[in-house]
């Protein structure tokens, strides 16, 4: 089990565009971390910078306390699954997996122990003798896992590596890959755009964006308590409403005023409120409350458990995800409620 | 610390670049570049007219050409056919012998007493001489024209190969007729290959010495020079012929490159190409294939004529041989330079093949992998061979043998001109490895090094276990072409090897068609084996690289 502390790492390729500004973190032993943000947020390579494929301009990485920044790839035991899972054609699954033990000069009693047991880990140790390709995208994805696994890493990175899978396969490795880190106690990073992946998975999750960590947290903070609007759009389909901070707990928006968790907030701050639309109640148009708002259904969404509703009121469009809908005509009046303990509130 | 061995790596190679190619080339240009010997030049009626000749022979060459290998690339690429895959094989046949050994086979089909000339006779018309005059100059060039084409074809049809069917679709459906789509898309799409497939062929026939040396065409400019040899110490003209021949081949492959890097831009759209090839239905889907085996078996007639003189007794004046016997080939065998020159040649052509294939991972690795500074320079000069011709290079050694006391040391063509034949081939024959391998490397995704340093390998054992393995096929490529070429090379063997001992298979071949009497014969025996011998070596290049064959024969 490995601590990995990162410090001030930063790089850019060219001069002038950093893809990564100094940057620090901490990965703790045992933990399924996850880099979650877009495509070119500098995710894969703080990962290519931990396995050594590529040089940080500045900064520090530590294995354990051990400085290793200007470690060799080959003298990491940082074992990376990579997005195309780079598996050598040229060689058997077997011998594929059996590279990194090979290289590390084990016996030949323990690599065919080694490598049948993280091949079983996978469940393709029938297929130990096939040509690589000759197997199925899924099945190429597992060997790359387990050719990872084979070598006991320090450091387990994984680069999206269930982009190219199906829908059906990828719900089903999620659940294997953190199994078996878990299993074997493992150090792992995992980098991906896809925010239920992450959301799945992950002990704890570094949203990023244009090379800068936004927040850093477990999947609920995350979720239910965003830092700022990227972070919240990110993470899941979310209802913004701008409006000014009215003391009190209150906010004044164009959907008049709102009660919201308490912030010390001066009044007349500008500020957006977040809630997420599953946290949204439909009601009956006569029952009027506290933060109750009129709107009238324009559209909907089928989605089969849930059906997402689009509604047009005084102040704006409101999007309310419902499970286990109800039919509902469109263009009726309707009463929505938003519970102030589902409202986040957000600078600017 | 890896950065300084691999900068130390294409120093190695840059030195010895520096030595066998630049340093002959300027030793060359300082013997030869001289005002009043370059003005005797021009001044002499027979030297102009050799220039004026080799010229004549390199634009005419190039036209046949393409007339030949135009009309074949586009029906491979547009039709499918029956023998389609076997044709593809066909069309490298001609490649599998030196033209100067075809010419041998050729004087028996246009010969005084050769088979066209009796079946004129027959037919009651005066015989032609097909060998001397404007016949000796149409001959040469058509039997090089047969040697060369595949280079063409080769280019023409990857070329072809990477259009995308679209482009040419999206002119069909804005209207465009079937000419016009061919004059407006698909051959300004086609300029880089012609290009590249032109230029080569350009510069080859303009240098070559071995055809029309067998056809005893002694006024073009690489025999001239050639002959000039034996009379160098009193007579430096040669140097300046080669200064001027080296002068127009660089003149000539800078055009074509330089017409080359500007179109280069518009053709890097390059979409999901499919195949547009249109199958025939009926008698007529063999119709391509019959054109195909017709211009091969004509491509092949010198080698057919080649084969019938090696088996037979008498061939005078008669359509075919009038006694067949294998006395020819045990001729062939046991002369006493047969023996030990196919020894010397494979010991000249391993040795080459090593050092080629050595100099030529590393000029590639620095280009596409380690992308080193320099490393392009490096690429560049690799490639120099294309444009400096054969005999220049030849010619710069011996020089450097005549002018340096360490050259003469280690290096006298006299004594034991082993390490300087096959530093010479390797050499000649590098750009095609340089190729290949850069072609394999581009081709491996970097990922698959990367995934290997990342479980543990270091640098050597990912070029050992990894790159290498995945380049394989590349590897044998480059390293059979470097082998087959140097075992049929002409220039540097006549000139380099100057005693018998130290012949190597064409230096034998030439001195045994010297002989009177039956020594064509034994020498088309000896045309045979060989032949043989580089079919064996090329059907394997070909199933090992397929299509991808074209991209070695590129600029």
């Amino acid at each position: 089990m490995t601590t990995v502390e990162i410090q001030g790492i930063a790089k850019s390729y060219q001069p002038g565009v950093p893809v990564l500004k100094p940057f620090d973190l901490t990965i703790e032993a045992g933990e399924l971390f996850f880099l979650l943000g877009p495509s070119g947020c500098g995710k894969s390579t703080l990962l290519r910078i931990l396995a050594g494929l590529v040089e940080p301009d500045s900064g520090v990485i530590r294995f354990n306390g051990e400085d290793i920044t200007r470690l060799a790839p080959e003298k990491r035991r940082a074992a990376m699954v990579f997005q195309n899972y780079a598996l050598w054609p040229h060689l058997s699954v077997f011998e594929n997996v059996a590279f990194g033990l090979r290289t590390a000069g084990a016996g030949k009693e323990t690599i065919r122990r080694e490598v049948t047991a993280a091949l079983e880990m996978v469940q393709l140790a029938d297929c130990a003798a096939r040509r690589i390709p000759s197997l199925s995208g899924g099945q190429q994805q597992r060997v790359a896992l387990a050719r990872a696994l084979a070598v006991n890493p320090a450091l387990l990175l994984l680069d999206e590596p269930l982009s190219n899978l199906d829908a059906r396969l990828r719900d089903a490795m999620r659940h294997e890959i953190r199994r078996i880190c878990k299993e074997r106690h493992l150090t792992a990073l995992y980098v991906t755009h896809d925010r239920q992946e992450a959301l799945s998975m992950a002990d704890r999750i570094a949203v990023m964006n244009g090379g800068i960590l936004q927040q850093c947290g477990t999947p609920e903070q995350v979720y239910n308590h965003p830092c700022n609007r990227f972070v919240a759009g990110f993470l899941g389909d979310t209802n913004f409403i701008s409006g000014e901070a009215a003391g009190n707990g209150k906010i004044r928006s164009p959907f008049g005023e709102l009660n919201v968790p308490a912030c010390d907030l001066p009044d007349g701050t500008t500020i957006a409120a977040a809630i997420r639309p599953e946290r949204i109640r439909i009601l009956p148009p006569d029952a009027a409350g506290m933060n109750r708002i009129p709107a009238r259904l324009t559209g909907r969404t089928f989605l089969g458990e849930s059906c997402e509703w689009q509604f047009e009121a005084a102040g704006g469009t409101v999007d309310v995800l419902e499970f286990a809908p109800p039919e509902r005509r469109i263009g009726d009046e309707f009463l929505l409620e938003l519970p102030p303990d589902g409202v986040v509130l957000l600078r600017g | 610390m890896r950065r300084i061995y691999q900068y130390g790596a294409l120093l190695v190679v840059v030195l010895f670049l520096l030595v066998f190619l630049v340093l002959p080339v300027l030793t060359v240009i300082g013997a030869g570049l001289h005002w009043g010997l370059l003005a005797e030049v021009f001044r002499n009626y027979v030297y102009r007219e050799g220039l004026c000749n080799s010229f004549a022979i390199a634009l005419v060459t190039t036209a046949l050409v393409f007339l030949i290998s135009f009309p074949l690339a586009l029906i491979y690429d547009r039709f499918d056919f029956p023998g389609k895959g076997a044709s593809h094989l066909l069309v490298m046949l001609p490649m599998i012998l030196p033209p100067f050994v075809g010419a041998l086979g050729f004087q028996q089909i246009l010969g005084h007493y050769g088979v066209v000339n009796t079946v004129l006779e027959h037919l009651g018309f005066a015989p032609v001489d097909f060998l001397g005059g404007r016949g000796r100059f149409w001959s040469v060039c058509l039997i090089e024209a047969l040697h060369l084409y595949p280079i063409c074809y080769l280019n023409l049809v990857t070329a072809l190969g990477n259009l995308d069917p679209a482009l040419e679709e999206a002119a069909e459906n804005l209207g465009a007729g079937k000419w016009e789509r061919f004059r407006r898309i698909t051959l300004p799409l086609l300029k880089p290959g012609i290009l590249a497939g032109g230029s080569l062929v350009l510069v080859w026939s303009f240098t070559e010495l071995g055809t029309p040396l067998m056809f005893g065409y002694n006024r073009v400019t690489p025999v001239q020079i050639f002959n000039g040899i034996t009379e160098l110490e009193t007579n430096p003209v040669p140097y300046a012929l080669v200064v001027i021949m080296l002068f127009f081949s660089a003149l000539l492959y800078l055009a074509a490159k330089c017409i080359l890097g500007k179109s280069a831009l518009n053709t890097t759209v390059k979409g999901i190409a499919g195949s547009a090839a249109r199958k025939l239905s009926g008698w007529r889907r063999f119709l391509p294939t019959g054109f195909f085996f017709a211009l091969t078996l004509f491509a092949a007639l010198p080698h057919a004529a080649l084969l019938l003189s090696s088996f037979s007794l008498r061939w005078y004046g008669t359509l075919l041989p009038e006694h067949f016997s294998l006395v020819h080939f045990e001729n062939a065998l046991s002369n006493k330079i047969v023996l030990p020159s196919i020894v010397n040649s494979l010991h000249y052509s391993l040795l080459a093949m090593i050092v080629a294939v050595a100099a030529g991972i590393l000029v590639a690795l620095a280009a596409v992998r380690w992308k080193l500074r320099g490393s392009f320079a490096a690429d560049l000069l690799a490639m120099l061979p294309l444009a400096v011709p054969g005999i220049v290079v030849a010619f710069g050694y011996l020089g450097m043998s005549v002018k340096y006391a360490w050259a003469s040391a280690c290096f006298n063509p006299v004594e034991n001109p082993l390490w300087l034949l096959a530093v010479a081939y390797a050499v000649r024959r590098l750009p095609y490895v340089v190729r290949s391998v850069s072609a394999g490397l581009e081709q491996t995704p970097e990922e698959l090094e990367n995934a290997a340093r990342n479980f543990g390998a270091g640098s050597w054992r990912v070029l050992s276990r990894i790159t290498m393995p995945l380049i394989a096929a590349n590897l044998v490529v480059g390293a059979l072409f470097a082998f087959s070429f140097s075992m049929l090379e002409v220039s540097d063997s006549l000139i380099l090897a100057q005693k018998a001992e130290f012949y190597p298979i064409t230096r034998a071949i030439y001195e045994l068609s010297q002989i009177l009497g039956s020594g064509p014969f034994t020498a088309c025996a000896f045309g045979v084996w060989a032949m043989l011998f580089l079919a064996a070596t090329l059907a394997a290049a070909g199933t090992l690289l397929g299509r991808k064959i074209g991209a070695v024969f590129k600029i």
